[in-house]
């Protein structure tokens, strides 16, 4: 207590002196004196001037160096050095982290060199004659590992660092980078996978548009700014205007994807059923984890085959379950566009075949739900979609067959 | 189906809970733990500033990391010491009382190659030594006969951390 009793503590000088200026500047304080007190900044400071001090201060349009002005207090001129100068994350002076971070970076580069030796195993791999490594098919297969095993390492080397983590929590994460990808992954199979997995099957999109899925690809649909939780009823003049995929990929690398938006909920009256109609198909899109939109408005007419319809559920009918697939195209391969115009028109797109005879592999889904509303009848007409005036009604239950009471029970 | 938007509200709780009668009773399990939670004297839970945060994360994978890097390394030296032991009982079982060694029992002549790397002939290879003296220091360790001698056979099953219950019986004899 050496300091407390030579000494005023640190934390008691401000107060006391602001509480004893107050009772004297405070009081005699007038209009005619406030230009006065702002210029003399020497003297205590004053409540009404503080703004203005402060606007001074902080703007930087001058770069002189910190002006220490005394009518602020010390913790916020601490603040504002530490604003201005900021020490970077990794040499914050706290013991325990700093231990910490050697340990990480040790590892770190144990994991550089292991790197290193797993690429240089597969160059001598890759040149090896294959009856050696035991057949093509043998050789493959361990490459295939080999390259697995170096892709963990790099995400191994990464996963600790703070600053990767603060990145990717900042969305700030570059897809090119492994880490970033296994991150964004990580992310997205806890839980927007999972919601977007139970819709499609509660809904049963699942076995009702294509067999099974198990998606890999993160998809979101737009509709301006309007966006699609999977599942959701969308009224019918935000689904007029031309959606918006974002679908994010996790693997490195551009390939090829045929999106097609699927109605399988048209109502046919002659068949007493639901038929399938295709809203939207385009192929040959390119994705990669770094340029992952997909904006309807603007693919190029050479990759479209049937371009928007918009969604609409007549008066009295079922909800429609729209449900967008993204599908993956062959390594290498492109489809064309008018032979598959003309091979799947829009009605009645059973999109399995589709699948099967390209060798399509289903990669990512989502869905929304679509039902009448007021703004149908309009989207309709502007769509050129007939049955405007048409209203679903169930049919009046047939009558049973009469049946006579047998007399000698009601004797 | 047309659509039908719900006008009552879900929940009903707000117009029961006006009226005392009938306000719905409180689990007492939820009270006590209401009380404990929000008395003055139970710690606020952790929250951290976003560099913090950080900080006690990099600690916290700094912590595992080693922790892991520890229990591998145990876990080697104990292969290592098992892999040696297995190695040392194989030698037993080859070795004669003089300490050469035996042909293996599944062994073809011609096939085996020793330590200079040329296959042994036959002649040397039926030379080797045979009989039943070959592995009996092996038989006789598998026994594990007077492994124990010495020590209390309490100590062959696994020791706790705590002490028994009744204390050290100094009086204790073997049965």
């Amino acid at each position: 207590m050496s300091i407390a009793s030579s000494a005023q503590c640190l934390r008691c000088i401000g107060r006391t002196s602001l509480s004893s200026s107050r009772s004297s500047t405070w009081r005699a304080f007038s209009k005619a004196s406030r230009q006065e007190a702002s210029l003399n900044t020497t003297s205590s400071s004053s409540p009404p001037i503080e703004p203005t001090l402060t606007r001074q201060t902080s703007t930087p349009v001058t770069s002189t160096p910190l002006q220490t002005d005394p009518s602020e207090s010390t913790r916020r001129q601490a603040v504002r050095k530490e604003l201005k100068d900021p020490i970077p994350f990794e040499q914050l002076p706290y013991e325990c982290f700093q231990e910490a971070r050697k340990i990480l970076q040790a590892d770190r580069e144990e994991k550089l060199g292991q790197i290193e030796i797993q690429r240089g195993r597969i160059a001598r791999l890759v040149e090896q004659d294959a009856s050696v490594s035991g057949g093509n098919v043998a050789k493959r297969k361990r490459l295939e590992s080999m390259r697995q095993r170096l892709e963990e390492l790099k995400i191994l080397a990464d996963i600790n660092d703070p600053l990767v983590k603060k990145r990717f929590e900042d969305g700030l994460g570059d897809m090119d980078k492994p880490i970033y990808r296994h991150l964004a992954y990580k992310k997205w199979i806890a839980y927007k996978r999972k919601v977007a997995m139970q819709r499609i099957t509660q809904m049963s999109v699942i076995p009702d548009v294509l067999p099974s899925i198990e998606p890999i690809l993160d998809v979101d649909m737009n509709f301006d700014r309007v966006r699609v939780q999977p599942g959701n009823f969308i009224m019918s003049t935000t689904s007029e205007r031309t959606p918006t995929f974002n679908v994010q990929s996790f693997a490195a690398g551009e390939r090829l994807y045929t999106v097609a938006v699927i109605d399988p909920d048209i109502p046919n009256i002659d068949t007493d059923n639901f038929d399938h109609k295709c809203l939207f198909l385009a192929t040959n899109v390119p994705i990669s984890p770094t340029s992952p939109k997909v904006d309807v408005a603007s693919l190029p007419d050479a990759s479209v085959a049937h371009s928007w319809l918009p969604p609409v559920a007549q008066m009295g009918a079922p909800y429609h379950r729209i449900s967008a697939f993204i599908l993956r195209q062959p390594h290498g391969t492109t489809i064309d566009v008018e032979a598959l115009k003309g091979q799947y028109p829009r009605d009645n797109l059973w999109l399995r075949d589709m699948v099967k005879k390209h060798s399509l592999r289903p990669m990512g889904v989502t869905m929304f739900r679509s039902m009448w509303d007021e703004g149908t009848d309009g989207v309709m007409e502007r769509a050129g979609i007939e049955g405007v005036d048409m209203e679903f009604q169930r049919p009046p239950p047939e009558k049973l067959p009469y049946k006579k009471k047998p007399g000698w029970k009601f004797r | 189906m047309p659509f039908q938007p719900q006008v009552s509200p879900f929940s009903t709780s707000a117009t029961l809970l006006a009226r005392k009668k009938e306000r719905p009773k409180k689990d007492k399990r939820i009270t006590e733990l209401r009380y404990h939670l929000m008395h003055p004297q139970t710690p606020r839970p952790l929250r951290f500033g976003r560099s913090r945060y950080l900080r006690h994360w990099t600690i916290h994978r700094a912590w595992q990391l080693y922790r892991r890097q520890q229990r591998e390394a145990r876990e080697r030296e104990l292969q290592r010491l098992y892999h040696s032991m297995r190695d040392a009982c194989e030698e037993l079982r080859h070795m004669d009382e003089l300490g050469n060694r035996a042909p293996l029992s599944d062994a073809t002549p011609g096939v085996i190659e020793d330590e200079g790397g040329e296959a042994e002939t036959r002649e040397q290879v039926r030379a080797r030594p045979t009989g039943k003296e070959v592995g009996r220091l092996y038989r006789k360790a598998m026994k594990k006969q007077d492994v124990w001698k010495g020590f209390p056979i309490e100590y062959a099953r696994p020791l706790t951390d705590y002490p028994s219950r009744d204390g050290w019986n100094i009086g204790w004899k073997r049965p």
